[in-house]
């Protein structure tokens, strides 16, 4: 997920010439630390005999690979059209409450999809679901509705906890576009309608593109809602075989397909992204005058209310009235509060600590990747940065896979601990530290830490009584982004966690699988809100919700 | 070995990182750690309580839902042990044994079914515990040198929603499962679980290889629902989405008691069918673990009359240990004919089972 832009400057030509050796080192360092898991997955996947290969072309293989291709397309579609809508909606519209709507349309950040699906699950499943049952209670007979069970069911909720990325890149490149732009279009007779496809849509296409990689990453990653909706894709299936069976050459295999396709959609996104180039004269900047939506202005408020609704309104309440329902049943009240390992409060602290880690950790280690990458720009250190947004491209299952026996073999001291868990954070997230680190280097001129330096401080002193305070607000946003997408981590918690060891995010699945809603739903409330909280730090950093 | 060595720096950079987590958490992993020596009793401790503390890691392949009752009870009665549950599936837990061999995590295991303690036993994950009582539990119910013993027994059953279904209607056999006039209306478990993986095991024993991979396919055809466990199959069937469901009987019983018109067929009773297919929970004492006394302590617990009436009662099962009653309403199996199976055969070729599945696709 990135919030944030990243901005090159031309650096002095000195610089690059008196890169630290101890910098590459530790930045080398870093890369391994996240090139040794992939690297693992790969070398299983090709040594695993050839029967499994074989046993795997044959049957699954492809039925999985177009599945979740399948999957990825379709959310990623319905993710850009429903973020750009809104954005457009709330950003170039006179539409009444946009204020709030800015905010209310970020916020499905916050909720994990699993938890959104358990949410319409509940409420949709045929015959047993809240609403087919009312209204069968209303007209007497059962009325049939789609079915949330399968492809389109799952297309559709990952579309409404996905679109807030795109939503967000796009409304802040909305935000920015240049007034001129549309009107020289305009002068020069294009209609409104043209001027928004020829125009406006095409200078809004690196946001859209990185909104677009997220969203796709993500549906290639994703375990709890493919997992409830019963659609097999690449990581569910790689679950079922870590959890089902003994064999773990197939496991290696698929992983190895999944990590391809996904760095596959990572190049070619920063291909396309790398040549995609739009100047705006930043002088006489001003913003575009709001369109006017006239008769169609209550179409376009229901349609933005329908998708607050679906996707913030409906599962917030939900999850209130099954908490509330909870805290007043004497049987699920036991259940959710008990003392010890299996105690809310325990929970709660092993998902806050875990994450907090993370976060502390990713930053850390993206100090010097970022430091390498922004002053000292050239093959090597484009190389080790490249290498350390890999870990968009690793679902947790594969993480998980490659951790259980890596850590096994090399330290088993480690092994079975919680610190596995937070090893696995750190690698899947690493990408988003090292981004928004870079970011905050990018946007501190090289000027001031040469100041320092000519006044006699070592690079060590400068780093940490110069640069370090001038991008700590960078540094935590990252560490923010961190912290949230590792408290909603479910398949590599999941599979690593030690026993007695559970997270807010495990015990929300763990209750609600077996059919435990009422149970699972203070969990999923707290970590919803718990997850919010960083959102709302990192909303506030982006001009628009200021 | 430079290699390794830098591997072990980057990953430890986190402990250090780690200075702010509480103590607990790595006493946990010291105390998990800690080399375990002279451990070979095979005899129950002479009187419960001496030493019997600290900290027990379960692993176990019944679902949370369906054991934690049970360790309460068992807490409640050594409030000085500590218990650490990991439930997951069978399979799961079996591989993490296997791959903590050198490094043993758990100190008891429990499943759903026989085969895969069977399995593990024969690969040395297991050390050899009788429990109090046990010679008590009928024959082949404890394994070989005592590396396991069995708990309850659970029936194969297929249950019905009573509103969409007539008992005259519903199949007999679970081979009508693959009528084309219930497609797309059954509900079973998916091949993660060990209740069905146990089942199919025991299909390739008595119909062969082929006629089990033509019932797998031919439900894969008629549009079998498989859901990850079977809660969310009993739950399906009692509020109509389906109209039959392949389960444990115990489902039919607890859904039963939620009030929903549910049906049970104990099916292929007629002469020339194959009999009802049952299977059984164990426990054992995991080779190596850190508390063995509070492994043993509890094993002992589990299969006590006390243990086995929790079972009995809260879930309905056939507990092994004669003498403990039947929950109410529960249909004893001695009236039924049990499917014949060679149990050691079928554990030999359990591998073979997972290759079936993943041949035909099962999901």
């Amino acid at each position: 997920m990135q919030l944030t832009q990243i901005t090159r400057l031309t650096l002095p030509r000195w610089n690059a010439a008196r890169t630290s050796p101890r910098l590459i080192m530790a930045a080398g360092l870093v890369a391994l630390f996240v090139a040794v898991p992939l690297v693992y997955i790969f070398i299983r996947a090709v040594a695993a005999e050839p029967e499994a290969w074989q046993r795997l072309l044959q049957t699954r293989l492809w039925k999985l690979l177009g599945n979740t291709l399948i999957l990825a397309l379709a959310v990623t579609s319905g993710a850009l059209a429903t973020g750009v809508s809104m954005a457009w909606l709330t950003e170039r519209t006179d539409l009444p409450g946009r204020g709030i709507f800015r905010w209310m349309l970020a916020l499905p950040l916050a909720i994990p999809a699993y938890i959104g699906g358990i949410v319409h699950l509940s409420l949709l499943r045929p015959r047993g679901g809240f609403i087919p049952q009312a209204l069968e209670a209303i007209f007497g007979q059962p009325v049939i509705l789609p079915s949330p069970i399968g492809f389109w069911g799952a297309a559709f909720i990952l579309t409404l906890f996905t679109y807030p990325y795109v939503y967000l890149l796009s409304s802040a490149a909305f935000r920015r576009l240049h007034a001129s732009l549309e009107e020289a279009a305009r002068t020069l007779g294009r209609t409104a309608w043209q001027t928004l496809w020829q125009v406006t849509l095409p200078a809004l296409r690196p946001g859209l593109m990185a909104g677009a990689l997220l969203v796709a990453l993500d549906i290639l990653a994703e375990y709890g809602t493919v997992a409830l909706l019963r659609y097999e894709t690449f990581s569910s299936a790689i679950f079922i075989q870590l959890s089902g069976r003994y064999d773990r050459s197939a496991a290696s295999i698929l992983s190895g397909v999944l990590v391809s396709l996904a760095i596959f959609i990572l190049w070619a996104e920063l291909r396309l992204q790398g040549r995609a180039r739009f100047t705006q004269v930043e002088s006489n900047w001003r913003p575009a005058p709001p369109v006017s939506l006239g008769k169609w202005r209550l179409p376009a408020l229901s349609l933005v209310l329908f998708v607050i609704s679906a996707s913030l309104l409906v599962p917030m309440a939900v999850l209130v009235i099954w908490s509330a329902n909870s805290l007043l049943d004497p049987q699920a009240l036991r259940a959710v509060f008990r003392t010890g390992t299996i105690g809310f409060g325990s929970f709660i602290w092993n998902s806050v600590w875990t994450s907090s880690l993370a976060a502390a950790a990713a930053v850390a280690f993206s100090l010097p990747v970022a430091l390498l990458s922004v002053r000292h720009p050239g093959r090597i250190s484009r190389f080790i940065s490249r290498l350390c947004q890999v870990g968009y491209a690793i679902p947790g299952v594969v993480i998980a896979l490659s951790l259980v026996l890596l850590v096994n073999r090399l330290l088993p001291f480690l092994y079975a601990t919680p610190f596995v868990v937070v090893i696995a954070y750190v690698l899947r997230h690493m990408p988003q530290a090292v981004r928004s680190s870079e970011s905050a280097f990018g946007q501190l001129s090289p000027s001031l830490e040469e100041a320092a330096r000519n006044l006699g401080r070592t690079s060590v002193q400068t780093f940490f009584q110069v640069t370090l305070p001038l991008i700590t607000p960078g540094l935590l946003a990252g560490g923010a982004l961190v912290f949230l997408t590792s408290l909603k981590e479910l398949p590599a918690t999941l599979l690593l966690r030690p026993a007695g060891f559970d997270t807010l995010a495990v015990r929300v699945w763990i209750w609600a699988v077996d059919g435990f809603y009422m149970q699972a739903a203070p969990a999923a409330l707290f970590l919803v809100l718990a997850a919010a909280l960083p959102l709302s730090f990192l909303l506030r950093r982006e001009q628009i919700f200021r | 070995m430079s290699f390794n060595r830098n591997v072990s720096v980057i990953l430890l950079l986190p402990l250090a990182l780690a200075a702010c987590t509480p103590a607990a958490q790595l006493e946990n992993t010291a105390a998990a750690t800690q080399d375990q020596a002279g451990m070979e009793t095979i005899e129950s401790p002479e009187s419960p309580q001496t030493e019997i503390k600290g900290r027990l890691v379960i692993y176990s392949g019944r679902s949370e839902t369906l054991i934690q009752p049970v360790i309460d009870a068992f807490t409640a009665k050594y409030p000085d042990v500590e218990i650490l549950l990991k439930a997951g599936s069978n399979s799961e837990l079996a591989n993490a044994l296997i791959e903590e061999r050198a490094n043993p995590q758990a100190d008891v295991f429990i499943t759903t079914e026989l085969f895969t303690v069977q399995s593990l036993a024969a690969q040395s994950i297991f050390q050899p515990y009788l429990p109090a009582g046990a010679e008590q539990l009928p024959a082949g119910f404890v394994g070989d040198q005592n590396l396991w013993t069995g708990l309850t027994r659970r029936a194969r059953v297929i249950m019905y929603n009573s509103e969409l279904v007539s008992p005259d209607e519903a199949p007999k056999s679970i081979f009508e499962l693959a009528d084309a006039k219930w497609s797309g209306q059954i509900a079973a478990a998916g091949s993660t679980n060990g209740s069905m993986q146990a089942q199919i095991a025991v299909l390739r024993q008595v119909i062969g290889e082929g006629a089990t991979e033509g019932w797998l396919k031919d439900m894969i055809a008629n549009q079998v629902t498989f859901f990850g466990g079977h809660t969310d199959v009993r739950k399906a069937v009692g509020a109509g989405e389906f109209k039959l469901g392949l389960v444990n009987h115990y489902y039919f019983y607890l859904q039963q008691a939620e009030g929903s018109p549910v049906g049970i067929v104990f099916p292929d009773q007629d002469e020339g069918q194959i009999g009802l297919i049952t299977n059984a929970t164990a426990a054992a004492v995991v080779n190596g673990g850190a508390n063995a006394a509070a492994a043993q302590a509890f094993i002992d617990f589990l299969v006590s009359a006390e243990g086995q009436k929790l079972f009995a009662e809260l879930n309905y099962e056939y507990p092994l240990l004669p003498n403990v009653r039947l929950r109410e309403g529960v249909q004893p199996l001695d009236g039924f004919r049990l499917a014949d199976v060679d149990v050691a055969k079928a554990a030999q070729e359990y591998e073979a089972t997972f290759e079936l599945m993943e041949r035909v696709g099962l999901p």
